[in-house]
């Protein structure tokens, strides 16, 4: 793995996600929007409900979470499946699978230059805006580089679990099916579309072991101080559990993909 | 003028150097007489021109950046005063480099660009303001895309365009078997599209294309990536449905076994403006005292050269040869149309 | 110039609609797992809504058989363009590769042409599901079941998918212009997740914006008024079903305009 490389790879990928320039913007007016619907939402909740705190959270650490989770979720999206079955729906995997560098590994730092500009084109402004706005009601200190820390993992984690998938759509020949089931599990488990804390006790016990907490819940209450993360036993723990399933998805990964390209379809004539 | 152009044009007749001017002479004659449609041209382009909007981009990741906020466009002519007409009937051959405007004149003919300024008749109709009516009599084949519908068996896929293109069903059935009769279509007929093999793809889309009997057909590079007996069977089809329905063929290649097959008559554009139209034989005629020289050596293969018989006299060439190498054979051919359009991408980059 | 009437569209959009269909059967294992899905999406969706009225009896005054109401309504007012217009997702890659200009070579109009060629089974799924919640949602309020009511919501739920439709057109047809715009496309879909709740949540400027300009709050807040509240219809329910038309006309415009302007400079 030569460092030149992987940045040659990496400033490619930024530059070809600037080209797209208007689209960047267009996606971050289109969140905007999203994020005022979201505001009105549960103001409107918070409002019914009679009480400030719900489950622990107020109307505010609410919006906070949902306005970062959401920024968070553009970051770490990634077309990967998309990308790959159309590659092998034209043949053109043939060509990737025959690049110098793992296609693993090249298609991970390939992304990684548009996850660059997303972070700072999405992330950090939006960021920016919610210290504003809330004049400051995200601690700022070492949980910065925690949260971070926690991010890049959270997209490697994520990355694993689309290169899990993959191999699923191949087999079934089915993109989009298996891809919402994805999506589905991960937004709801992870709480990106819903808080954990709002989760009944029971299933809020069964969700935070699952993976798909890792990718948003933990970076999330890292950076905002929850769940314990601000005390270093709490810390850990989280970090711990990352890390783990970190390990036990790529492991699975390397596995499953291997056995995946021996059998891998190729369409067309 | 035009007479001393023409005279000028005649005495330096066989010279490649002036068929520049040769052309010029003919354009403005036939821009002179270019009237009203009046029934027997397929196509008339005149003074057509169009530009796009292109963004300035710089090089570089710092490049990128400052692009993101950059307003500055500049524009590019793709396609610079182009006058053409084409008759009924004929099989014209469309030739360019690449990039050198040929897909984006297409386009305009088809209806689906709109030209910057100039004016566009196809069958008497301006393509662009009635889209419609337009492709009810046209046929297309356009890249190596198919147009058919990927998973239905090809009499399916004729089934449906019979229905879109409200053929009566007895010239559907008379169409069929016209096909039949050119080629044994048979086989494919009841294949789908994704299981046939290139050559079958093509042999279908262009099928397809000739299918609601249209007065033109555009075909885009059908023979690329093609084996030879397919070529072969391609181009006797589309010399047989022309010579059948009388259809005008505006055929682009890279392929000259194509053009030497099908066209009478070529067009060439490079950078957007046309450096040539006139017949083949013409061609032929200016390069006339062009040879090609084939001696075959000692290892059997063949070397060639291209001699101006003008300048260079091929005896002469082949002493030459001799003193340095072992001649095993020779044979003199006439320019092959290769060369000769060669020539011409290079007198125009001059 | 062959005359190209409703009755040929209608009889072109059948033959078309059953070669995707037959296309789409061979792809067993695909159809199975789609269908799963979309099951997975919808129970999501459910999910959602228990959780979130596990901890929040009541939302602006909405109860949850009322709340559960509005939910059935927009999932029917949704299937429409789940099943029908879901062609408009490939819009923004077809335009890309320059596979999109074959659409431009036949005598037939190019949006019907494209929307045809795809039909979506699965949002039949999502249908049943709508129409279980409203039947259960109607139960359990108590309406009472007239034929004039059954028309009505006949109507206004037709009426409420026409914005949907809308939406999504403005936003594929974006991909004329704008490079890399896939992402308004996912936005607006997720947009639709908020039709379930009732849009007097908003106020203002974004009051307008949602009920106008992003008309959210036609998709079933307005339309399901009709029957939830008979003797409050507020005038905006009764003009819906005339600015859904308006809406869809102009979406369609947009639409073409693109087909229109765009460069075809794709391949």
């Amino acid at each position: 793995m030569n460092p030149k490389r992987l940045l040659a790879i990496t400033r490619a990928g930024i530059m070809e996600s600037l080209h797209f320039r208007l689209g960047i913007f267009v996606t971050l007016f289109a969140n905007l929007i999203y994020l005022v619907l979201v505001y009105y939402l549960w103001k409107a909740i918070y409002a019914s409900s009679g009480t400030t705190v719900v489950n622990g959270m107020t109307f505010e650490d609410t919006m906070i979470y949902l306005i970062l989770a959401t920024a968070l979720f553009n970051f770490l999206e990634m077309f990967v499946v998309w990308d790959m079955s159309r590659s092998i729906q034209s043949g053109k995997i043939v060509l990737d699978l025959l690049k110098p560098m793992r296609f693993r590994k090249y298609t991970f730092w390939s992304y990684t230059g548009n996850h660059i500009v997303q972070f700072v084109l999405t992330f950090i402004p939006t960021f920016v805006v919610v210290m504003i706005v809330t004049k400051g009601a995200i601690p700022m200190g070492l949980n910065l580089v925690w949260f971070l820390a926690a991010t890049v993992i959270a997209l490697m984690i994520n990355y694993n679990i689309e290169m899990l998938i993959a191999p699923i759509c191949f087999f079934t020949e089915s993109t989009w099916g298996v891809n919402i089931v994805k999506e589905t599990i991960v937004l709801l488990l992870s709480g990106a579309t819903i808080p954990l804390a709002f989760f009944p006790e029971k299933a809020r016990m069964v969700v935070s072991y699952l993976p798909f907490r890792a990718v948003y819940d933990i970076p999330l209450s890292i950076l905002l101080g929850k769940n314990g993360s601000d005390t270093w036993q709490g810390l850990v723990s989280l970090f711990a559990l990352q890390l783990a399933w970190l390990l036990v998805l790529t492991l699975a990964g390397n596995l499953f993909w291997n056995s995946a390209v021996k059998k891998v379809t190729v369409n067309g004539g | 003028m035009e007479y001393s152009y023409k005279n000028r044009a005649f005495t330096n007749y066989y010279h490649a150097d002036n068929y520049n001017i040769l052309v010029i002479a003919q354009k403005r004659k036939r821009e002179n007489e270019m009237s009203e449609y009046s029934g027997n041209e397929a196509v008339i382009m005149k003074n057509v021109c169009k530009d796009f909007k292109v963004l300035n981009r710089h090089e570089g990741l710092k490049g990128s950046i400052k692009d993101l906020f950059s307003r500055d466009y500049k524009t590019v002519s793709a396609v610079k005063d182009v006058t053409l007409t084409v008759n009924r009937g004929e099989i014209i051959g469309y030739l360019g480099p690449n990039g050198a405007g040929k897909s984006t004149t297409i386009k305009m003919m088809t209806g689906v660009l709109e030209p910057t300024s100039g004016e566009i008749l196809v069958n008497g109709k301006v393509p662009y303001k009635n889209r419609t009516e337009n492709c009810e009599n046209i046929g297309v084949v356009f890249g190596q895309r198919s147009q058919l519908w990927w998973s239905l068996p090809l009499i399916e896929s004729f089934k449906l365009l019979r229905d879109l293109y409200m053929v009566p069903e007895k010239d559907y059935q008379d169409m069929i078997a016209l096909y039949q009769s050119l080629v044994d279509i048979e086989p494919i007929l009841h294949k789908p599209v994704r299981e046939m093999s290139l050559g079958q793809r093509t042999l279908s889309d262009i099928l397809a294309a000739f299918l609601h009997n249209p007065p033109i057909v555009f075909l885009d590079e059908p023979t690329i990536g093609l084996d030879v007996s397919m070529k072969a069977k391609i181009r006797e089809l589309i010399l047989g449905l022309n010579k059948e329905k009388n259809t005008t063929v505006i055929l682009t290649t890279h392929d000259m076994g194509d053009v030497d097959a099908l066209c009478k008559r070529i067009v060439i554009i490079d950078k957007g403006t046309k450096i040539y139209d006139n017949d083949i034989d013409h061609l032929k005629t200016y390069f006339g005292s062009y040879r090609t020289l084939k001696i075959k050596r000692a290892d059997d293969t063949w070397e060639e050269t291209l001699i101006d018989d003008k300048t260079t006299d091929v005896m002469d060439v082949i002493m030459e040869k001799r003193k340095t190498m072992k001649i095993k054979d020779v044979k003199i051919d006439e320019i092959s149309t290769e060369e000769v359009i060669k020539k011409i991408y290079e007198g125009s980059a001059k | 110039m062959h005359k190209r009437g409703l009755g040929f569209y209608a009889r072109i959009y059948r033959k078309i609609l059953i070669q995707d269909l037959k296309s789409k059967m061979s792809y067993r294992a695909d159809f199975i797992i789609s269908t799963f899905g979309m099951i997975m999406t919808n129970l999501s969706g459910f999910i959602t809504f228990m959780i979130l009225f596990h901890n929040f009896p009541t939302i602006n005054g909405w109860d949850y058989y009322h709340m559960l109401f509005l939910y059935g309504f927009s999932l029917v007012a949704l299937t429409p363009v789940q099943c029908f217009f879901d062609n408009n997702w490939n819009l923004r890659f077809m335009v890309q590769s320059g596979d999109f200009i074959k659409y431009c070579f036949r005598p037939v109009n190019v949006f019907f042409y494209f929307i045809s060629e795809v039909f979506d089974v699965k949002g039949l799924g999502q249908l049943a599901f709508g129409i279980g919640t409203i039947i259960y949602a109607w139960i359990k309020i108590g309406i009472p079941v007239t034929p004039l009511v059954i028309g009505k919501l006949i109507v206004f739920l037709l009426t409420a998918s026409l914005f949907m439709i809308a939406l999504m057109n403005f936003a594929a047809a974006t991909c004329f212009w704008i490079k890399g715009s896939g992402y308004v496309m996912v936005i607006m879909f997720r947009f639709k997740d908020f039709a379930k709740y009732p849009s007097s949540i908003f106020e203002g400027i974004f009051k307008i914006i949602f009920t106008f300009i992003i008309p959210i709050a036609f998709i079933a807040y307005y339309p399901s008024l009709v029957i939830l509240t008979p003797d409050n219809v507020p005038l905006l329910s009764w003009i819906s079903p005339l600015y859904g038309i308006l809406f869809v006309f102009l979406s369609y415009k947009f639409w073409m305009l693109g087909v229109r302007k765009y460069d075809f400079t794709g391949s």
